[in-house]
């Protein structure tokens, strides 16, 4: 939310699945902005729309789901307005996915230079020699030991984190400008993951590429992200960036969300949010969040919440009293006691 | 690769092993129980004891064990196998060689192999990727519509019925046509003709095709719905690779690993069909010959064909295994 020209723009982006129990909705209104060498963070519970979104923006979404409304320009171009056939090319050209789970995600009957270079050689007329070349360089770059060897090697033949780090060397192929990453660190152990971080970073500062990392884990947004995007039930509940977000949160599940992150030495208990996000197919009435919120009044429960609103300068949020949860109220000014649990 | 070849070698010399061992002791069991094949050498005439002594020794047949029910006769066994392994498989009861027998008839069988094989794997590629690649879509419910009417049709009625309602009037009107010489003519001769051994098996050979294929369609569908919806097709697509590529490189690449599993079970299937398709076509191929055999209580060429057929599946079996380890370098290195 800073002055430069955004790389990626999505606005109002809505996803619709058809189901054998009729048409939900996995992402409604999504809008979210990604500079040059910028990192935004996209945070949700399983189920909050933040992976759909994200294939819906790359054109890979499976038969049952498609696009009612929205845009996502990628330098002005707006990307869902495309042939298909165009879409996908742009794709990995200019925006490139970086995947969860490595090893179901990478071809396991082709070696990793075929799967890095593939792309490439679509494109061009390269020769065997030069793709291979590629490939060795490519494996450099994402620092794993032994490229000019290891090209020949299967996905199978790999570690679960030099298998994340093919991954994002496929992704990186033909230098995209956005890179999303759909959870790059869930599948990899802690000491594994901060080392993946840490060359995701790095390349995206030295490329300065815009970065969409989603991720449910708070630390991980802590460490790299720029910005922050918290998705509830398929809309963004809060946009900000991630240091004002994390010190004085602007909605109550962003708040419930940091609250319940385990601290270290803590004796208390954790606090965790009660009950479970609504499927797609059951949201509740007014703000989709009431059930679970501390701070529910009866307008939650009626009026749909408000879409992003400039709480202060930088801070959006999609909550009726935005501005009390952000000066850090535990109940809103013109609150009765009912419902407050503490 | 060497070592898991090597290794496969050696399995199918042991399972070649047990299908002999096998096929020994139900052919000895038999003889104890049913008598003296050798009685079937004369027909119906009543041989003198001398005469019955000659024909039991001629055919290896005079071992005492035959006589004792439950002697699970190794001794015969051993003194087969000994000589299988010189290359002797001995005589049938009008004293021609096996070998020669099945020199004779192997040749047919194998065309009407090849062209079975063809035509199944050629229907199933093709029409299973077609109902994959337009799943839900009227292409996809055709073709598995059909599929569920060739298995309706039992190969022996699909081929009663080319034999007497189609190749009749074809082969006729072909032949006035373009000659009795001609290709069209010879393609639908109602019968097999060994002067054209390969024209003359096509039909037959593509009609035993099609009728194997419809369970290949829909696992060759099955395998490649399972790829489409894989995750690293996914990533295929997102690096923004033509959707042609993507079903070549990454489906059809994948999906061919189960399929290859089962070129090896419609194989033996098809082996079972050629007999068929043999018998109702006169083709003088192995099936007839086994079909033979085993009406005349011939008991050496039912033991020589029987363990060549097992010899040629065995051999499919590892040429199966190792495609499936070319094609997927998981295998190799477990």
């Amino acid at each position: 939310m800073t002055g430069a020209a955004p790389l990626l723009e999505v606005t109002d982006l809505a996803v619709e699945f058809r189901t054998p129990g009729g048409v939900v909705r996995a992402v409604d209104g999504l809008t979210y902005q990604v500079e040059a060498g910028r990192t935004l963070a996209i945070v949700g519970e399983s189920g909050s729309g933040k992976s759909v979104s994200s294939l819906a923006v790359m054109g890979l979404l499976g038969p049952t789901a498609h696009v009612t409304r929205g845009t996502a320009r990628l330098n002005g171009t707006d990307l869902l307005a495309l042939p298909p056939r165009e879409h996908r090319a742009r794709c990995g050209q200019d925006v490139a996915m970086v995947f969860q789970d490595a090893l179901a995600a990478l071809n396991p009957v082709l070696t990793v230079g075929f799967q890095l270079t593939e792309a490439l050689r679509a494109r061009h007329r390269i020769s065997r020699g030069e793709a291979r070349q590629r490939a060795v360089e490519l494996l450099d770059l994402v620092k794993v030991p032994h490229a000019r060897e290891r090209v020949r090697d299967y996905p199978h033949q790999f570690s679960g984190g030099m298998r994340q780090r093919v991954m994002i060397a496929c992704a990186l192929a033909l230098d995209p400008k956005v890179l999303i990453a759909d959870e790059p660190t869930t599948a990899l152990d802690v000491t594994v993951q901060a080392q993946v971080l840490r060359l995701l970073a790095e390349i995206q500062a030295e490329r300065q590429m815009g970065l969409v990392l989603i991720t449910h884990d708070l630390g991980v947004v802590a460490g790299v992200a720029d910005d922050v995007t918290v998705m509830y039930a398929g809309r963004a509940v809060e946009q900000a960036g991630v240091l004002g977000a994390f010190r004085s949160p602007a909605h109550p599940y962003t708040r419930a969300l940091l609250q319940s992150v385990p601290q270290l030495g803590s004796r208390t208990r954790l606090p965790v949010i009660p009950g479970r996000p609504p499927g797609p197919g059951d949201r509740p009435a007014g703000c989709p969040f009431h059930p679970r919120c501390a701070l529910a009044q009866d307008v939650c429960r009626a009026d749909p919440p408000p879409p992003l609103v400039e709480a202060a300068p930088g801070r959006w949020s999609a909550c009726h009293f935005a501005g009390d949860v952000l000066r850090g109220a535990a109940v809103p000014a013109e609150t009765t006691p009912e419902g407050d649990p503490r | 690769m060497g070592r898991y070849i090597l290794r496969r070698v050696l399995q199918a010399v042991g399972t070649l092993f047990l299908v002999m061992v096998v096929l020994h002791l139900l052919t000895t069991f038999a003889i104890q129980l049913n008598g003296n094949p050798a009685l079937a050498f004369f027909g119906e005439h009543e041989p003198s004891a001398s005469q019955l002594a000659a024909v039991e020794k001629r055919y290896g047949l005079d071992d005492p064990c035959y006589d004792q029910v439950g002697n699970p006769c190794a001794g015969p066994f051993v003194d087969r196998l000994v000589a299988y392994a010189q290359g002797d498989f001995g005589t049938n009861l009008r004293g021609r060689a096996v070998t020669e027998i099945v020199a004779q008839s192997a040749p047919h069988t194998l065309r009407l192999f090849v062209v079975v094989t063809f035509t199944w794997l050629t229907i199933g590629m093709v029409l299973g990727s077609v109902a994959a690649r337009w799943r839900g879509r009227p292409a996809d419910h055709g073709i598995r519509f059909t599929t569920v009417l060739v298995d309706a049709l039992p190969v022996f009625v699909l081929l009663l019925l080319y034999k007497f309602v189609v190749t009749v009037p074809v082969h006729q009107w072909a032949r006035s046509e373009f000659g009795s010489e001609s290709w069209p003519a010879l393609w639908f001769r109602p019968s097999f003709d060994a002067d054209h051994p390969w024209a003359t098996v096509l039909i037959p050979g593509i009609l035993l095709g099609v009728s194997g294929s419809a369970a290949f369609v829909r696992l060759v569908r099955a395998s490649q719905l399972e790829s489409y919806s894989g995750e690293h097709v996914r990533t295929a697509r997102s690096k923004g690779l033509p959707e042609r590529y993507v079903v070549l490189h990454h489906v059809v690449r994948n999906s061919s690993i189960p399929v290859v599993t089962a070129v090896g079970l419609v194989f033996t299937e098809a082996l079972a069909g050629a007999v068929v398709t043999e018998g109702l076509m006169n083709i003088n191929g192995m099936g007839g010959v086994l079909w033979g055999a085993v009406k005349g209580s011939d008991v050496s060429l039912v033991l020589g064909v029987v363990t060549l057929l097992a010899v040629v599946t065995v051999v499919v079996m590892i040429v199966v295994d190792v495609l499936y380890a070319a094609l997927d370098p998981r295998i190799r290195y477990e």
